[in-house]
């Protein structure tokens, strides 16, 4: 069963990982407004400019 | 700046042969000359009907009228001083600044919002934060004006005003993000230890070697010495400073069992034998870390968002120097400054008028609805409104110093001031360490004659198991259900601890005009001849007055609006507060009050007395017509009660709640409505100014809860120093900020329905505590039996905290009627 003392810290590793990503997440902000950004996906970004000025 | 890249990404990408509408390969059978390309006829059509609303939209939206726009111009936005206070420059040439807009609450907000670089040139960025309802805009100072820009926003529907200086906002998101960092560790600690602890169970029934088993020990040992040092300090912070205010907090428990389990944990692994509770303290620290953030996030004032004084105050004020007038920003104003105040508009500052004589509404001062009037020398105060004509006047004093700046000021404190509550949880917290301190201490007696190891490691288990979990989760919870059931009901609860305050009968507050009445006066009753309605409404047309007006919208809807100019007027003579005269038609009229009638000794015919009297049993106005001498119409107006306010009182009052008047109008109409309210004359204050509400909220606050309901500016104050200020709908912005509760739902019966649900979820907190206890009295006899191991605790205090969340949910505090 040694192979738990390296399946054990890799577990950790990874779990230290995700919070590091996590910590990350909040610092950036990505929680502070929990409305806006699922709205934001409803606008298509591509405009029509090309279509009126290329014709 | 990132937008605009992104955008030529797509368009290259689209380039490269990809559908512009789902970015799938296009087929080369599909690949036309013509740009864009589509993968499919689908896409195309629904590229073109996207497109074309889009952009019909927009210019609609642009294009349109709005009819909640204000004809504000915003001009002061320009005024040098206004961009050094509230934007920022970020590249030369680039200003930032953030806006919060009324009225914004949807995707299409967003969308439109968002859109604004697009149809005004000079707007870089702008984006949307819907959970603070606010705009983050870059624009070219050069190509396009803020006070453009804010015109845009406002005829689009959405009232731009500039933030507020204080950060408390900032600070929330601060505390916020600590708190979902401290969850994160915690969560993953709690985690990992309890994947380590499913091994040392296995090993407990089917047996481990013995260097595993310490290397398990030791990981688990590890990871919950993190999640106690880090996120697991807050509850040492809160135990360190009840010790030193000697007052039982929740967090006193939380630290001994954390302290001790830890302790006892590290010195049995470092000996290789005994129990580890690794994985219960670590599920005992994020579990009561998420109470804490849905404590946190409940406390928070979300309507705090503009500052009380610039509420009230206009943002703008016409400045005269060398004699002309300028827009400016209200920060540019100074003591001697010169200013005019046009017809319509708020007075920005405290002064004297010195040209110019008008009608002043100060009713969000003083709660009267009769204007009073201004002639030259006369003082006005910030935030009034100037009704008939142009004034100018000389500023005394500005801002903060300014009578309604002090009144605010008296708000803040009164809000920041008041005596928090000190919760049922934490009260037991007290009584629970010692009780715990005792089990322990007895349980070590009993186990003293098996051996001091067998008595210290169960008096151990018995303080680890024992930990206040649920007790942590139980308040929190059912407040946090309860406002958000609430606020389904449109009752919007501020902060939980409301709830707790409710929870026993005391006094309450009714402020009169527009909160037990609609704040409107109306003809009610009248009497006599009818034909002599035109000439009262022409007459009435002169004055601009709230009895006036109710006369002139009466006869519109009993004659219709046709006829309206045809009258002559002559030697029309105005008596503020008592009533006109003149000349109408050739025939001397006179309307006012019985006071302005019988001072011109004319007489009152027995039959007119008699209905004068029924309005004044009414609590109605009456208001006499005589035309040459002869005394022929009697009209009674009044403020209308609400048609609920009767009934709740009643209901209120057999709960058991003191109910009284707090109204700063005058006492002839206030008694007539207390006595028909069946309120105790004793408790009914009538004439009273926005610092006499605050005393007397103040001395009723020292003998019981107190709960003041109100809608104006002038209850601002007694709102913030009640135990529970509540604003009803319709009320100003000032007496929202101050107060905990706003019944956004006309009337009344919200009021009923908020006591009766503070109740109700008292009792779910009750019954939580209850529980969470019942479950520590069942581990702490276990424990004391010797019959605990850190499986049996493993499960235990998760169902504990399980059977706390399900009676929270299921409640019906707030829940709608059913009809």
């Amino acid at each position: 069963m040694s192979v738990l003392y390296i399946a054990l810290p890799v577990a950790i590793l990874l779990a230290l990982a995700a919070v590091i990503g996590f910590v990350w997440t909040v610092s950036r902000g990505q929680y502070d407004d929990l409305e806006t950004p699922a709205y934001r996906i409803l606008e298509d970004d591509q405009k029509p400019k090309s279509k009126d000025k290329s014709n | 700046m990132i937008e605009q890249t992104h955008e030529s990404e797509t368009i290259s990408q689209q380039q490269q042969g990809t559908c512009i509408h789902c970015n799938l390969p296009v087929p080369t059978s599909r690949q036309t000359d013509e740009q864009p390309w589509f993968c499919c006829a689908g896409c195309e059509v629904a590229y073109a009907i996207l497109q074309d609303m889009d952009a019909c939209l927009l210019e609609e939206l642009n294009n349109s009228e709005s009819v909640s726009s204000s004809d504000l111009s915003y001009e002061e936005m320009d005024h040098p001083r206004f961009r050094e206070l509230y934007a920022r420059e970020v590249e030369p040439g680039l200003f930032r600044i953030r806006f919060h807009l009324e009225g914004m609450h949807c995707a299409s907000c967003v969308f439109v919002i968002e859109k604004l670089p697009n149809y005004l040139p000079g707007v870089i960025s702008a984006r949307v934060n819907l959970t603070n309802t606010s705009v983050d805009l870059i624009w070219d100072s050069t190509s396009v004006s803020l006070s453009e820009i804010a015109r845009t926003l406002d005829r689009l529907g959405y009232r731009p005003h500039p933030p507020q200086h204080n950060d408390a906002e900032q600070i929330f998101q601060r505390e916020n993000r600590k708190y979902l960092i401290r969850l994160g560790i915690a969560g993953a600690c709690a985690g990992n230890v309890m994947l380590i602890a499913f091994a040392l169970y296995a090993g407990m029934f089917s047996g481990m070697a013995a260097e595993h088993l310490d290397l398990f020990r030791w990981t688990s040992a590890a990871l919950a010495l993190v999640s106690i040092a880090w996120p697991g300090h807050v509850f040492f912070r809160g135990a360190f400073s009840a010790i030193k205010t000697r007052s039982p907090h929740i967090d006193l428990p939380v630290a001994l069992g954390i302290t001790i389990g830890g302790i006892a944990g590290l010195i049995n692994s470092i000996r290789g034998t005994g129990e580890v509770y690794f994985d219960s303290l670590t599920v005992l620290i994020f579990l009561l870390l998420v109470g804490r953030y849905i404590q946190f996030r409940q406390q928070h004032r979300a309507l705090s968002q503009l500052s009380l004084l610039k509420s009230i105050t206009p943002r703008s004020a016409r400045l005269i120097s060398h004699d002309e007038i300028l827009t400016v920003p209200i920060e540019v104003l100074k003591t001697g400054d010169q200013i005019e105040v046009r017809a319509g508009d708020v007075i920005p500052a405290d002064g004297v008028v010195y040209f110019g004589d008008s009608a002043v509404d100060e009713s969000i001062l003083t709660g009267e609805s009769r204007p009073r009037i201004i002639q030259n020398g006369a003082q006005v105060t910030a935030g009034t409104i100037n009704l008939t004509s142009p004034l100018r006047m000389e500023i005394e004093s500005v801002g903060e110093n300014t009578r309604m700046g002090r009144l605010m000021n008296l708000v803040e404190l009164g809000v920041s001031s008041k005596l928090p509550l000190l919760e049922l949880a934490n009260r037991i917290a007290g009584i629970f360490v010692l009780t715990v301190i005792v089990l322990a201490i007895v349980c070590l007696g009993i186990w003293w004659s098996s051996g001091v190891k067998i008595a210290v490691s169960n008096s151990i288990s018995l303080l680890i198991v024992t930990c206040p979990c649920a007790l942590g989760l139980a308040t929190p919870l059912a407040l946090a259900v309860a406002q958000g059931k609430a606020a389904k009901r449109a009752i919007l609860i501020n902060s939980g601890d409301v709830i707790e305050r409710l929870s026993k009968p005391g006094f309450l507050w009714l402020d009169k005009t527009g909160t037990l009445t609609y704040g409107k006066m109306q003809v009610h009753e009248w009497y006599g001849d009818r034909s002599l309605f035109p000439q009262i409404r022409a007459l009435e047309k002169q004055v601009v007055h709230p009895i006036a007006s109710a006369l002139t919208l009466f006869i519109d809807q009993q004659i219709g609006t046709e006829e309206q100019d045809c009258h002559t007027l002559q030697d029309i003579d105005y008596s503020p507060g008592l009533g006109i005269r003149g000349e109408v038609d050739g025939s001397q009229l006179a309307i006012g009050s019985e006071a302005y009638i019988t001072e011109q000794k004319w007489q009152i015919p027995t039959e007119f007395q008699k209905k004068i009297a029924e309005c004044r049993q009414q609590g109605l106005t009456a208001v006499l017509v005589v035309a040459d001498e002869e005394l022929l119409v009697v009209l009674g107006i009044g403020d209308d009660l609400r048609p609920d306010a009767s009934a709740t009182i009643q209901k209120l009052q057999s709960d058991g709640w003191t109910v009284g008047i707090l109204s700063g109008d005058h006492p002839e109409i206030v008694t007539p409505i207390a006595s028909r309210l069946n309120i105790d004359p004793e408790l009914v204050h009538a004439a009273v100014r926005p610092e006499e509400k605050l005393k007397i909220i103040q001395d009723s606050t020292s003998r019981g809860i107190t709960v003041m309901v109100g809608d104006g500016v002038n209850d601002s104050a007694a709102l913030a120093a009640a135990s529970v200020g509540i604003a009803v709908h319709g009320g100003a912005e000032a007496s929202l900020q101050a107060a905990a509760v706003y019944l956004n739902r006309p009337g009344l019966a919200p009021l009923k329905e908020l006591i009766d649900g503070a109740r109700m979820t008292n009792h779910v907190i009750y019954r939580n505590l209850l529980m969470s206890l019942v479950y520590n009295v069942i581990a702490a006899g276990l424990a004391i039996g010797g019959l605990i191991n850190p499986l049996i605790a493993a499960v235990l205090m998760p169902i504990s905290s399980l059977t706390v969340l399900i009676l929270s949910f299921m409640n019906r505090a707030f829940q709608e009627p059913h009809s």
